[in-house]
């Protein structure tokens, strides 16, 4: 009797929590997983936007990828906007972060200026980047002729384009991983680094010794955080750039959205989307288990 | 090991001063107490010692430097923390070797070597590849110790070490901490709320309030002479009862006045208001009455094993004695009640300061 009392209530406390979790996963499922879905099916037809005619292709838009210059060229630009952007702005966060743990007056007007950037909207801080990259009238180069650096038309210089819209996601995002960092240091207890000055552990030791292992978990979510921002980088490309000079700024998500609403062609599109899914999760998989190994986290 | 000398050592926080012009010598192999209530100032007098805590006024003087403004790293300290301070991510050899394998010349062999001598003395070898929280608290306390004696430092540091542990681990590591200072030879000071702490391991304590020195001297020295009111009161369990009396002058001498009791006093006191200060066991109560001694009333009663303790009215004082369980009086019961005079002490009522004896 007892038993089934307890029972009866646990599956009334069940009952409860699915009952609430369902609007939150019926909106996952209509609008996450059901696309995902789509676009799987969709990458094996020939979709035009519009056209309700579905043609069946099988393997060939991903045959087509594989022999798309341009899908490697969008790769390349990716890959490379990722593997400098989100290190530089991890570590300029990383740094900011350390410098801001302290107890020195101030501290919060510097915690809220770096924190800036992340609340401008994305097209706005674009704009104002295109003027300050400006060729004629642009602060930067104004600036750089100071010291005799002839001007350069750096959105429109195939070499400089995407180095440029890279400074401006350091910018953008380095306060944002600022901030969750130093909520990490935070909890970093300070008698640990008070015992390491007593041993005389340098402040370099103390920073690769103590302050990272123990902030491992944070870095961790950042780095995964990081990548799955640089791959879904469409906003400052659309607006600084549209993927040129010469497809010199072309990203996969730009590429996609040429494929898809530009081209009009959905299948490809979608072929381009899971690709790129499946590149993200398996990057993912990948530090997971390198960098996942070696994460600590405190008390346990 | 090494003196350590506190000259006028003063510390204030946004001008509110918080230590106050502390003189203190710890001489070499001296297990230096200090003691106090919470916010006395003993944390920071010893942060000031390790360095941690930046020195406002007055000189710190280690093995005869001046070390009043040197980086922790320099002043040759150790200290162990009330939470350890262990790395949660190294193991306890790692917490060991850390500090040496970064800062000094050391071979491993010659770190491998101090640990492993620590870890003997400490009963920690085999818990040198476990990580801190795969250990229990006295474990962890025992490697955080290792840690300081593998330095090899002139003076040891202990910052409330004992606060977290039970109270039968508690018991064992101040046994433990008292053979590692015999053993050893070491300078040590050591801060604690706990003046039973204080009082079993201390060879010399100094006592604070309010971030003033009270005084100083060795346990029972404090127990016997305090040399004011709050040093009565602070060091015993439980603490000197203080009796409010009036010396009165006679034709022959003096009498010491209470509005229960009156009684010859050997010595002169200048002051006529004073505070008349007995221990529990200097009390004696007696079940009947007793004509010309004070008369009591037991207010309440507390067994403690093979003692009992009582707490009584005496007019508006309220007293604590100590007396055998067998003794016992019922609460509310009336007694009569004596005093051991031979270590009394007598207090001045307004400055609250030790007259002479």
């Amino acid at each position: 009797m007892v038993i089934s009392t307890a029972l009866s209530a646990r599956i009334r406390e069940a009952g409860l929590a699915y009952l609430l979790l369902l609007p939150s996963l019926a909106f996952l499922a209509a609008f996450t997983y059901w696309p995902i879905l789509r676009s799987i099916w969709f990458s094996f037809h020939d979709v035009v936007l519009g056209d309700s005619k579905i043609i069946w292709l099988g393997l060939e838009n991903y045959q087509r990828l594989l022999e798309d210059r341009l899908f490697w060229k969008a790769f390349g630009n990716t890959a490379f906007y990722t593997v400098i952007t989100i290190p530089l702005a991890i570590t300029c966060a990383l740094l900011l972060a350390v410098a801001l743990d302290s107890k020195l007056r101030g501290m919060a007007i510097y915690r809220s200026a770096f924190f800036y950037p992340v609340m401008i909207p994305s097209v706005a801080a674009g704009m104002v980047w295109v003027f300050l990259y400006s060729a004629s009238y642009g602060p930067i180069n104004k600036g750089l002729s100071l010291i005799g650096i002839p001007d350069t038309a750096w959105l429109y210089d195939s070499k400089w384009a995407l180095p440029a819209i890279m400074v401006m996601s350091v910018w953008k995002y380095s306060g944002y991983f600022m901030l969750i960092l130093l909520a990490a240091l935070k909890l970093v207890p300070s008698d640990l680094y008070e015992a390491a000055r007593l041993d005389g552990i340098s402040a370099w030791n103390r920073l690769i010794h103590i302050t990272l292992p123990l902030i491992s978990p944070t870095l961790y979510f950042v780095i995964i955080i990081g990548l799955l921002h640089s791959y879904q980088i469409f906003d400052y490309v659309y607006v600084m750039t549209h993927g040129g000079p010469a497809d010199a700024t072309n990203v996969l998500t730009f590429y996609i959205y040429q494929n898809g609403f530009q081209y009009q062609d959905v299948g490809y599109a979608s072929t381009l989307a899971n690709v790129l899914l499946l590149f993200v999760g398996g990057l993912i998989a990948v530090i997971a288990t390198v960098f996942g190994r070696r994460v600590h986290y405190l008390g346990r | 090991m090494a003196e350590v000398i506190l000259q006028g050592v003063s510390k204030a926080y946004n001008g509110r001063p918080t230590v106050h012009a502390v003189d203190l010598t710890v001489a070499d192999k001296e297990f230096m107490v200090l003691v106090g209530p919470s916010g006395c100032g003993k944390s920071t007098t010893l942060r000031m010692i390790a360095g941690l805590e930046e020195i406002t006024a007055g000189r710190l003087l280690i093995d005869g430097a001046d070390v009043t403004h040197a980086a922790p790293q320099k002043r040759d300290i150790a200290m162990v923390f009330q939470s350890y301070a262990l790395y949660p991510h190294m193991t306890a050899y790692r917490n060991m070797a850390f500090g040496l394998l970064k800062t000094t010349s050391l071979g491993k062999t010659e770190v491998d070597r101090r640990i492993r001598a620590a870890a003997e003395i400490l009963h920690i070898t085999h818990l040198l590849e476990r990580k801190p929280n795969e250990l229990s608290g006295g474990e962890r306390q025992r490697v955080a110790i290792g840690r300081a004696l593998v330095r090899q430092p002139k003076v040891f540091l202990f910052d409330e070490p004992l606060s977290n542990l039970d109270a039968k681990l508690r018991t064992r590591m101040r046994g433990e901490l008292k053979r590692l200072h015999k053993e050893l030879g070491l300078t040590v000071i050591y801060v604690t709320h706990d003046q039973i702490e204080a009082m079993t391991l201390g060879t010399r304590v100094a006592i604070l309030s309010q971030g003033s020195l009270q005084q100083v001297g060795a346990p029972m020295e404090l127990y016997m002479r305090p040399a004011n009111t709050f040093v009565a009161t602070f060091i015993g369990t439980p603490e000197m009862s203080l009796l409010r009396c009036a010396v009165k002058a006679d034709g022959t001498g003096s009498r010491l006045d209470h509005e229960s009791f009156s009684m010859v006093l050997d010595a002169d006191a200048a002051n006529p208001d004073v505070f008349l200060g007995v221990r529990p066991e200097e009390i004696h109560v007696h079940p009947h009455s007793v004509p010309g001694m004070a008369r009591g009333i037991v207010e309440r009663t507390e067994l403690i094993g093979s003692e009992a303790l009582a707490e009584i009215m005496l007019g508006q004082d309220r007293i604590t004695a100590r007396m055998p369980v067998a003794d016992v009086p019922e609460s509310g019961a009336q007694v009569s009640l004596s005093f051991d005079l031979t270590r009394a002490r007598l207090f001045d009522a307004n400055t609250g300061r030790a007259l002479a004896a």
